[in-house]
Formats: structure tokens, sequence, C-alpha cells
């Protein structure tokens, strides 16, 4: 499944160099690329609309761990949005996966879960991810934490 | 609740805009599932209270519970969240609470229908808000779908072409924004089957608003067998889905450029002040303004535009007034524009020299409103006199060859950018020549001019209908297959045989006509090509008798089997009369049984006498009754190449699953309306 919502309009999208976007400047800059894989298909549709309408990232999405590493193997995102609880292969079991795989090994990942209060990110606290995210997140500021754990710039 | 995340008057940066047209967007997709989710949880509550809570129920409602509290909270109802949060703990660790203590599970309870009024309530007010809040009385599309993705591209397009985009999901909203204002246009998403009404009706009241609202409609089926109803029902334009959103509004903008009922005026000067004035002054009643800064770029504006009139201004930096309406005069394609000058000099030469150069008049600066108007107006007035004289044919009202060649060809343009099929018909009245003959040209003539007249009321918009010389017309319809042009076409014709003409002798007389229609792009890809598919058929239906119309086929015929498009067995001859007067219109083959034993045999076995696509199969036949007959059929193999429709006059809800169940494609209780038939026939065939 994929969902290209607030890609511009007219860019090609080539993943081995990154999309690239002719802004109204005339410049190309290259945009992001974001998975995200959750099994409720609202989570990733708000997730979707907040990355790609305020990020200006080309967002995919997989609605189980299976089809997430399936996709983050052939796509190569920039990065990973990991739902924490799905049935099957659950986020824990992803987030092996794909730290396991060659091609997916270096694509860093920050984890949503409802699991964890506000500020609970304790409670995920040895795993391999570059940051927690609580659900329910807020729309607007989504991309933003985003961008701030993974040190990009906005 | 607790107050909105984002202040509702703030001024919204882009993004965030964008973001909160989606969200409203989404909100309205998922409220529904979302209480669908809540209902698992009410009825886990329920089952907590008779003490019947299962293992797969309790986990289930953890489940949703769970999901809704990851979700509520972005939908803008964080209190919707930690109620779930609350309610996904209770079901979490039963051992913890006990589900049988009244207590815990009132507290369950009362906690389910706080999320159920909490959902209730929506989101907080400028969370989830409306579109793009459109200024005053600017110019806005409506779109009605529940497609975010489409939607906000449409929005950015739109947005970067100075349009305003409203957006709603459902038809009920849409008709709350129209009883306030009237966008240029509606882009109405009319899903396939019976969904389809609701669209319809709005359809209906817009095509009866005056000025009527010029409706797109979007469709995601490949094969849209309501677009004769939507053509109907004032429908402009067909764009099936997926569609660029770019695509989309080029559709929707060629539309309104040919809806407009007033007139273009090109206005070139230099000086912004003035160009702001004569918009505000000349754009009424529909007429539309293209002011032009550089007279540099007249000439591509003059062939992109197209205006009724042109504004000059006499003395422009780099390029002379004068001058310039000398070469406009020079050129034939504008000799005939009107040219009306602005100028601040009126001394006799200034004056004398804007006439010499061919202008119809001029207005003396400072413009005053009220004279330009007028001044306006009249030059336009003359104009449109002169242009009909030269359009249209004075006998039928139709557009002449050369102007019918001209739209036609925009019609097939507008084809190939939308990929949309367009239907092209040679239309003739029948047994012109003997009338000529027999009664004088005078009562020919008639018959023609009738027949125009009732083309011109049956296709409007985007359609064209012209006479293509001697008693041959010509009809082009925009986004319709073949079968929909057939099916158009064959109303004109029934409504022709309700008249009667008088013959110029004191009697009357009756008129029919004979047409054959092509494909674009299946049956060619020019007009011409078209044309002479078209005309092929119209030769065919004459050749049968006439008063019929057939469609271009690509004839693969078996010169040993006869084969019919449709068989009719009904033993009330009546009815089968009327039935096949009315197939023979829409130039379908018949054959007609009116008994059962007799149509099973011509029908059934490896080498049958007749082939045919469908039957129409009463229930009550002599001989062999309709289920018997349904059944033979479905035994012998003949149920895989023919679809039958059942006839029946019991509404007997278990005999119409019997036939289903056989193998009937469908059916139709009588008393029913032939036009009804008709259309499941249609579909039966089209599918």
């Amino acid at each position: 499944m994929e969902c290209r919502l607030g890609q511009p309009l007219g860019s090609g999208g080539d993943r081995a160099t990154g999309a690239h976007t002719l802004t109204e400047q005339g410049a190309f800059v290259v945009t992001r690329c974001v998975l995200v894989v959750d099994d409720d298909q609202q989570i990733r549709e708000l997730a979707a609309a907040s990355l790609g309408l305020v990020g200006g990232w080309e967002v995919l999405s997989a609605g189980s761990g299976a089809e997430g590493v399936a996709l983050a193997a052939s796509r190569q995102p920039d990065a990973i949005l990991l739902d924490s609880m799905m049935p099957g292969m659950d986020g824990r079991a992803t987030l092996a996966t794909l730290r396991a795989g060659p091609a997916t090994g270096h694509i860093p990942v920050v984890m949503l879960t409802a699991e964890a209060g506000p500020g609970g990110a304790a409670f995920v606290p040895d795993l391999p991810v570059a940051a927690v995210i609580a659900k329910p997140f807020e729309i607007m500021g989504l991309a933003d934490r985003v961008a701030a754990a993974l040190g990009w710039d906005r | 609740m607790t107050g909105p995340e984002i202040p509702e008057r703030a001024p919204a940066t882009q993004p965030e805009q964008s973001v909160r047209s989606a969200l409203a967007a989404l909100w309205q997709r998922f409220k529904g599932p979302l209480g669908e989710q809540v209902s698992v949880l009410e009825a886990a509550a329920m089952s907590c209270l008779s003490g019947e809570l299962g293992a797969a129920q309790r986990e289930q409602a953890r489940s949703e519970a769970h999901k809704l509290l990851g979700s509520l909270g972005t939908f803008g109802m964080p209190e919707g969240s930690d109620i779930a949060r609350s309610i996904e703990t209770w079901f979490e660790f039963p051992g913890s609470v006990p589900s049988t203590e009244p207590a815990a599970v009132l507290a369950l309870s009362d906690a389910v229908v706080a999320l159920r009024r909490c959902l209730e309530a929506g989101p907080a007010p400028g969370v989830v808000t409306a579109w793009a809040p459109l200024a005053g009385d600017a110019p806005f599309l409506l779109l009605v779908d529940d497609d975010v993705v489409l939607a906000e591209g449409l929005r950015q397009e739109a947005s970067a072409r100075r349009l305003g985009l409203c957006v709603v999901t459902t038809v009920g909203e849409a008709r709350q924004i129209l009883a306030n204002r009237r966008p240029e246009a509606l882009l109405l998403e009319v899903p396939a089957g019976s969904g389809a009404e609701e669209a319809f009706k709005l359809m209906r009241e817009l095509h009866a608003a005056t000025p009527p609202v010029p409706v797109v409609v979007l469709t995601r089926a490949a094969r849209f067998t309501d677009r004769v109803e939507a053509a109907r029902l004032g429908g402009r334009g067909f764009l099936q889905k997926p569609i660029q959103p770019r695509d989309a509004l080029d559709c929707v903008a060629a539309i309104l450029d040919r809806a407009r009922s007033g007139e273009t005026i090109l206005v070139v000067d230099d000086d912004p002040a003035v160009l702001a004035a004569l918009g505000a002054i000349v754009e009424t009643g529909g007429r539309r303004v293209v002011a032009l800064r550089e007279p540099l770029r007249f000439w591509e504006t003059l062939a992109e535009t197209s205006p009724d009139l042109v504004v000059l201004d006499v003395e422009m930096p780099d390029v002379n007034g004068v001058e310039l309406c000398q070469v406009v005069r020079a050129d034939p394609r504008w000799e005939r524009l009107p040219v009306l000058f602005l100028t601040a000099r009126v001394d006799a030469g200034t004056v004398q020299s804007i006439f010499a150069a061919g202008a119809d008049d001029y207005v003396a600066k400072p413009v005053l409103g009220p004279e330009l108007a007028t001044r306006i107006s009249n030059r336009l007035e003359r104009s449109r006199l002169l242009r009909r004289l030269a359009e249209v044919d004075s006998l039928t009202g139709l557009a002449n060859r050369r102007t019918a060649e001209e739209s036609l060809g925009r019609l097939l343009g507008m084809a190939k950018l939308s990929g949309q099929p367009v239907a092209v018909a040679m239309v003739e009245p029948d047994r012109v020549e003997a009338i000529d003959d027999e009664r004088g040209y005078q009562a020919g003539d008639e018959a023609l001019g009738r027949l125009g007249q009732l083309l011109l009321r049956f296709f409007l918009g985007d359609d064209v209908a012209g006479r293509w010389g001697g008693a041959e017309l010509c009809v082009g319809m925009h986004g319709m297959t073949r079968g929909d042009g057939v099916q158009r076409l064959a109303e004109v014709l029934e409504e022709l045989r309700r008249h009667r003409f008088p013959d110029g002798r004191g009697g009357t007389l009756g008129a029919s006509f004979s047409a054959g229609v092509a494909q674009y792009p299946d049956d060619g890809n020019d007009l011409r090509s078209l044309c002479h598919v078209a005309s092929r058929a119209l030769g065919r239906a004459r050749e049968a008798g006439g008063d019929r119309i057939l469609p271009a086929t690509r004839s693969t015929h078996h010169p040993e089997r006869a084969t019919a498009d449709v068989v009719l067995a009904e033993d009330d001859e009546a009815l089968a009369g009327i039935l096949l007067h009315a197939l023979t219109t829409r130039g379908y083959r018949t054959r007609w049984f009116d008994d059962g034993q007799d149509a099973a045999t011509a029908l059934q076995g490896p080498d049958p006498e007749i082939s045919s696509r469908a039957v129409l199969l009463d229930w009550g036949l002599p001989g062999l009754d309709g289920l018997r007959v349904l059944r033979r059929l479905a035994e012998t193999g003949v149920l895989a190449h023919t679809r039958v429709i059942m006839l029946t006059a019991r509404d007997s809800e278990s005999e119409v699953l019997q036939a289903l169940d056989l193998g009937a494609f469908d059916h139709v209780a009588k008393p029913f309306s032939v036009p009804v038939l008709i259309k499941r026939l249609h579909r039966a065939l089209e599918s």
C-alpha cells in the first residue's frame, strides 16, 4: 500500500537519488521519503497527511510489519515510523527484522506507541530506535518531532 | 472539550492550511468507522453487564480501544483518547478488575457512553474546519468527493490558478454551501450503481437553477453506464479517476470558458488603474475581462482568449494602439472583431486616425462607467448579430458546416486530453426526397427545420449539432460511447414521433429520422473518418427501413446462423409490439416469440437456430413457462453467451430468487416502464 499524499505534483520519484522537486525558485531539492508502518488505516493516513503536507516528504505506508520490511528493502526510505503493537509481526519483531536485513539495517526507525504515556519512552528502553513518539500524536507537530529526532533540517 | 490546538482565526500557513483541510476530509471519511469501533466497545460492555464476556470478545474490544486511543487525539479529541485508554486498561487486565463487580462494570459502561458522546460531538472547532475560508464573492469550485489525495492535489492546483476550491464529502454538505454561494462549477463524484441517485438528484436541482451551475462528473468506474443520465441532467464533462489534478482543472477551465454566458473583452492599457477601473465597470452579467498591461503580448493573448471585443489605448509605450488596430483589421481572422478606443485626446486628427485604422468606436478618458458599458454593449450586440448570420444555418437553427466542424474538432481535442470517448452521429430525416417530390420543397424544409430545433433542445452544453449539407445533420456528444449516443438519439426520435407537422397543403405529416453513430477513438481518430463511419451506419439504418439509429459496427458476421441482439419471448402482443418498436429504434436486431417452447427450441443446443446476446423472457408463457425456458437455456449452456432478463408479473421474492439462482442476469417486474427496461437491457449488454 502506498500513499503519496503531499508529494509535490510532477516530481518524478527515483528513490536511488531521492525524489527531485523543482521549487518555485527553480532549484532542485531532494525530497525525503518516510515509510509509515501501522495496522490502523486511520493512523497511516493521519501520519501521511502530516508528514506529507507539513514535512513535504514523500510518504509510503504499509499495513503490516511484513509489508513494511518488504517496502523498506525495495524503496529504501530515509526513515521508518513503526507502530509498536500490530497483529502478527509486532513492532519489536519488525524492528529486529529490519535491523538484521542488509538492505534495511541502516534505516533509522522512529517508534510510534500508544503504550507509553506522554514522555513514557522508558517503556521501550533498550530498542535501537532514534526516538519514541507517543500516540495520539499532534498532527501539526509530528513532522517536526521526526525531523528533530533524526537531525534533519526542516 | 479541551481548547482547539490550532487557533481558529490565526492566519494559517500554507502547510497548516493543507493539513487542516486534509484532517477535515479524513474526519469525514473516518467518523463512520470510528463509530463502528465504539460499537464494538458498547457490545463488549453489554456482555460484561450480563456476565457473558468471552476471551475473544474481550481481546477484540481491547484492540479497538487501543486503536481509538491512538487516533482520537490526533483527530482533535484528546479527551476521547484518555477515555479509550481507561477502557483499554479495563479490558487488558481483567484479573485486576473483577469484571463481575457491579461498580467496575458500571464504570466501564459509563466510560463507553462518554466515548460515544465525545465522538458525536466531533473534534474541537478549529481543529477540523472547512476548507480554505473563501473571500467574499471570489470565484470558486465546489468539489464533492471523499478522496483526500485528489482534494489536496486539486486545492494546490486551484490555488496556483487563483481559484478557490471548497471541498465537501457529501451531497448534503454541498447543498448547505450551494444555499449561500454559487460556485463557478461543481466537481461531483458519482458512485456507480445505486449510490448515484443522490448525486443525480443534486444535478437535477442545479440544472434547473438559473443560470445552471455547470457540473463535471468524476467517476471511478471505467464503464460508466449512467453517462446518459448524467448528460440529460446537464453534466458538462466526465473525468475518470485516477486523474491528475492539473488535467482535471484543464477540463473544468475549458468547460467554464465555453459555459460563460457573456462575452470576453480584452482590454489593453499600460495603466493598471485604468485596467482595474474598466474591469469593475465592464465585468458584469457574466462578461469576462482580460486585462493586458504589456501590449507586446497582444497577439498571443488575442489568440489565447479569442475575445468578442477589444478595448485599446491609443498611446502606449512600445506599441501604438492605432497601428495595432490596423494590423488586426488586416488579419482575416480578426477583421470583424469590434475594436473600441480609449483616448485622452479627442482632437479631430486623433479621432480621424482612429476611425481610419478601422476602429468601431472611441471613448474619451477619463472613462465614465455608464457610457463605456453602453458603448460596449452596442458593439457586442451588433457583432453578435453578424456572427449569428455567419455561423448559424438559417433553416435548422443549428451551427453551419464550418462552425460545426470547428466545434467538433475542439470536442475531439478535449476528449483526447481527458481520455474520454465522443459519439459522432450522422442524422437524416426519413423520406426527404419523397416529401420533396410529393409535397414540394417547403414540406421537406419544414421537416428538416423541426428536426434541427429538436436536436438543439436535446443537445446542449458541450454537445455539438450542425447542418452538414443537404438534409444531413451531424451531432457530437461529449463523453458518450456508441451505445450512449444511440440511446440519446432514440429519445429524440421518440419525441419527434409524437408530433405531426403541417404538410403545406392543409394536412399533417408524421416525421422520423435515421442515424448512424460512431465512437471516438474506436471508430476513427479524426472527424473525417468518424463522419465516414457514422455515414455508413446511417446508410445501413436507411436500408433497414429507416426510423432507427444504428451504431457503427466492425461487423463479424456469421452468415450460417441468424443472429439477433435481443430475443423477446412474450405472449402479450400489444406489449411485444411496443417493446419491439423501442428496440428497433435503438438499432437492436430483434426476434420475437409468443411461445416458450418455440423460443427454447430456437435458442438452445450447440448449433442453435438463433444466437442472441440477450433474451427478454416473460414469466407466464404458453408452451413452456419462463422459468422452464430459463432452466433449459441454463442446462444447454446458452447462458454463457446470452444474458436473460426475466419479465415477471409477480413480485414474489422466491420466484425472483429462483430465476436469479438459475442464472438470469436481471429481472424487471410488470408493469414496467419501457425506458427502465431499455436501461437495464443496456446495462446487461454493456457489462
